[in-house]
């Protein structure tokens, strides 16, 4: 018996008449509709059985009579599954259980809910703001149906952020909103007793774009894809090709092959590129810069090539829904397998100059350390959860496009700190060599008639809800599609890897040196602007308190006590 | 074992060497395939608005005057180069340049203007194509020059409402978090 259908049988058997409906549209996903009494105790249930948290979801479906929504996903990633449990609560009473007490990660997505669509939670520790900036005015919710898309209330003077107090016997030190060892605004006011770090609270979400808003008012269904692309600047492709893999999922839209190992060669690239400049900006922050001149100009390489593949310098404009837009040929073929083997060799011999050098190892081992068991509760995601010992990545665990059929192996390190994160990136960045290699095998096989995307036939059917992830270079991001009318989507959520783990950067920081600082906050390689994608407003400003000073002490000493 | 990485990394620097283009002193042409600025053909566009209401940065402007005139204005500001309005656009009037150095003080340079001449609908009072002309000759013959586009329109397909009532409200509110004195 399948993992799903098990689930469905407990489901039943646990909830009874709470349960409303459990359904499979396609395989490796289950959409769970329930009562609101029973949230708590499905999702306690599937955390029980081993589920990895995902995110949370929340909408506006007053207009069909079912108030508030609110989806809650979670991962079983031995057995290729996502489980979304739905909810509602009546538009003039939106109250929830929270999740926190036993998912602290579901802090965020509530908060976000909290501030964007006005749903209360019930036994939510934290109610501070996340995401709204302090100055916006209360009772008004952006993410609700009756606010447009371009509302903007007039700035409030004199508004302050209400940091906390350093707890007693340290003082703090800002780093951000701007400060140069940050690459994108955020602020992280440090504790410090001496020299080391005794704890942080973090206030981020301030670039906020109001993306997901303008695509349920502004934008179509394949409008989205090109405005996807431009959450991450690294990324890009990843979110394009999540959107649009969700958008097929719910629509039922099968790709053409060819397209599928194309949006593998593009996902790979971004990999690719990404983990070298990752490479070059944490030995910039080491102070080792011969690592980081290096590795960029290898990685300029691949954004040339990039830049000849899909006409930008970035893996930009080649997705829309139901394929891909550019082919790529026996000539581009061959461009690529040259310039990867070029990158190959070059990078084979930094990593043994490298690898072995003392001010590397100084620098990153012990550094930045997080226990597997504090991983596993924090619901880390990618390379940083990887080092960690945590054999998770969504290409092999959720296979998705073609990742079934090619071969690669998923390093993953167990010393749990920084210096793990750089050896799982570098062996990635030789995986993704081997997997677009096998791809353009593949390409080169397959007919060359065969169309790079199919023709949609008729519209997109409304109501329907899409689930996709993809493993982006930081970790897994994913993506919610519920379809709607007018050929927009109802509502689309992206979460990108960065959202959960942004929220475990306190407790790595716990007992560090502050002159690690930098180096601790980079190892997730934080995008910021992915991370804040969601709201509707202009930045203003934002706040958002991550630990209380009491949860920091509770884990500063645990782990005092632990090692 | 210091010291040998370090002639390692000295080797793969030399080797490497200056790697620094001399751009801009030299030109560095895009590759083939490059999606630069857009570039209109006015003689090819029918102004059916297609590019206008697919573009994604939604930054191709429609206005009608006067029923009879026309306006398609190309704002390469929020333009991400994207193709789309390339892709879609019926009458291959848009093709996508190599143009890539657009930096400007003046952001007249990067727009582009198309006046069309139309035809007016006697049942909807609408303007349409006339049949395929050279529109830049037949618009000097009358003189006509329309130059001011403040007044511009985006096409607006939304569908959030919004109550006075409730941006009455954002007028009002109470601002959270002032700084006590
Ligand atoms: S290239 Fe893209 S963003 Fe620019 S005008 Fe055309 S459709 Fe719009
Ligand atoms: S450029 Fe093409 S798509 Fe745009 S209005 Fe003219 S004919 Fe239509």
């Amino acid at each position: 018996m399948s993992r799903a259908e098990k689930l469905r049988r407990w489901l039943e058997k646990e909830l009874g008449g709470n349960l409303i409906s459990a359904e499979t549209p396609f395989p490796g996903r289950l959409f769970i509709d329930l009562k609101r009494e029973a949230l708590t105790a499905a999702a306690s249930g599937l955390m029980n059985q081993g589920a990895r948290y995902q995110m949370g979801i929340g909408y506006d479906a007053r207009k069909d009579g079912r108030g508030f929504g609110l989806v809650h996903t979670f991962a079983f990633d031995r057995d290729s599954l996502l489980v979304a449990l739905r909810t509602f609560a009546p538009g003039d009473n939106p109250e929830f259980d929270s999740l926190t007490p036993f998912i602290p990660g579901a802090g965020w997505s509530e908060r976000e809910y909290q501030d964007l669509l006005g749903l209360k939670f019930r036994n939510l520790s934290d109610r501070k703001r996340l995401v709204l900036s302090d100055d916006w005015p209360e009772g008004i919710y952006p993410l609700r149906r009756e606010v447009p898309h371009d509302l903007m209330p007039p700035a409030a003077e004199e508004v302050a952020f209400r940091l906390e107090e350093a707890p007693p016997g340290t003082s703090i030190i800002p780093f951000g909103p701007f400060h140069a060892s940050l690459h994108e605004p955020a602020h992280f006011s440090v504790y410090v007793d001496g020299e080391d770090i005794k704890g942080c609270e973090y206030r981020g979400f301030m670039t906020h774009r109001g993306i997901e808003k303008l695509a349920q008012t502004e934008l179509t269904y394949n409008d989205v894809p090109f405005v996807a692309e431009r959450i991450c600047g690294i990324c890009g492709s990843v979110h394009a090709v999540n959107y649009a893999q969700a958008v097929e999922a719910a629509a039922g839209i099968s790709i053409p092959r060819r397209a599928e190992f194309i949006r593998m060669v593009a996902l790979e690239l971004e990999r690719l590129h990404s983990h070298l400049l990752w490479l070059g900006v944490a030995g910039h922050l080491i102070g080792f810069d011969t690592v980081f001149m290096q590795a960029w100009r290898i990685r300029e390489k691949i954004m040339w090539l990039a830049e000849r593949l899909t006409g930008n310098r970035k893996t930009y404009g080649l997705v829309i829904i139901g394929g891909v837009r550019r082919d790529i040929n026996r000539e581009s073929s061959r461009d690529i397998r040259s310039t990867l083997e070029e990158v190959d060799r070059e990078m084979q011999a930094l990593e043994k100059a490298i690898l072995k050098d003392r001010t590397i190892h100084r620098r990153t081992r012990g550094v930045g350390y997080l226990s597997k068991e504090e991983t596993v509760k924090w619901n880390l995601v990618g390379p940083v959860a990887r080092a960690r010992g945590l054999k998770i990545d969504a290409r092999r665990d959720h296979p998705y496009a073609a990742y079934d059929e090619v071969e690669f192996e998923v390093p993953v390190a167990d010393s749990g700190d920084v210096w793990g994160t750089l050896v799982v990136r570098v062996k990635e960045v030789y995986e993704a060599i081997k997997i677009i290699n096998q791809c353009l095998d593949r390409l080169e096989k397959l007919s060359k008639n065969e169309p790079l995307a199919v023709e949609l036939e008729g519209p997109i059917p409304a109501g329907r809800q899409g689930l996709s992830l993809v493993e982006a270079p930081r970790g897994e991001a994913v993506h919610f599609v519920l379809t709607g009318n007018e050929n927009r989507p109802e509502r689309w959520r992206v979460r990108a890897p960065t959202y959960p783990n942004l929220q475990a950067v306190p407790s790595m920081l716990l007992n560090n040196k502050l002159a690690d600082f930098p180096i601790i906050v980079g190892q997730i390689d934080p995008c910021i602007s992915c991370t804040d994608r969601v709201l509707v407003v202009e930045n203003r400003s934002g706040k958002a308190r991550l630990l209380s000073r009491q949860e920091l002490e509770n884990i500063s000493r645990a782990k005092r006590s632990g090692r | 074992m210091w010291l040998w990485n370090k002639i390692k990394q000295l080797a793969i620097s030399f080797k490497a060497g200056v790697v620094t283009l001399r751009y801009p002193f030299e030109p560095r042409p895009a590759p083939e395939g490059f999606r630069g600025q857009p570039l209109w053909d006015h003689a090819k566009c029918i102004g059916c608005a297609g590019c206008a209401s697919h573009c994604p940065a939604r930054t191709i402007f429609l206005r009608d005057i006067c029923q009879e005139l026309r306006i398609l204005l190309y704002d390469s500001s929020r333009c991400t180069y994207c193709g789309r309005c390339a892709d879609l656009c019926p009458e291959k009037a848009i093709t996508m340049s190599d143009r890539f150095e657009l930096a400007t003080d003046n952001r007249q340079d990067i727009t582009q203007t198309i006046e069309l001449f139309m035809m007016t609908c006697q049942r909807c009072g609408r303007c349409y194509d006339l049949e395929i002309k050279n529109y830049i000759d037949r618009l000097s013959a009358l003189g006509y020059r329309y130059d001011c586009l403040e007044a511009r329109k985006v096409i607006r397909r939304s569908t959030a409402e919004f109550s006075p009532d409730e941006l009455e409200k954002t007028v009002t509110y109470e601002r959270p978090g002032r700084l006590e004195k």
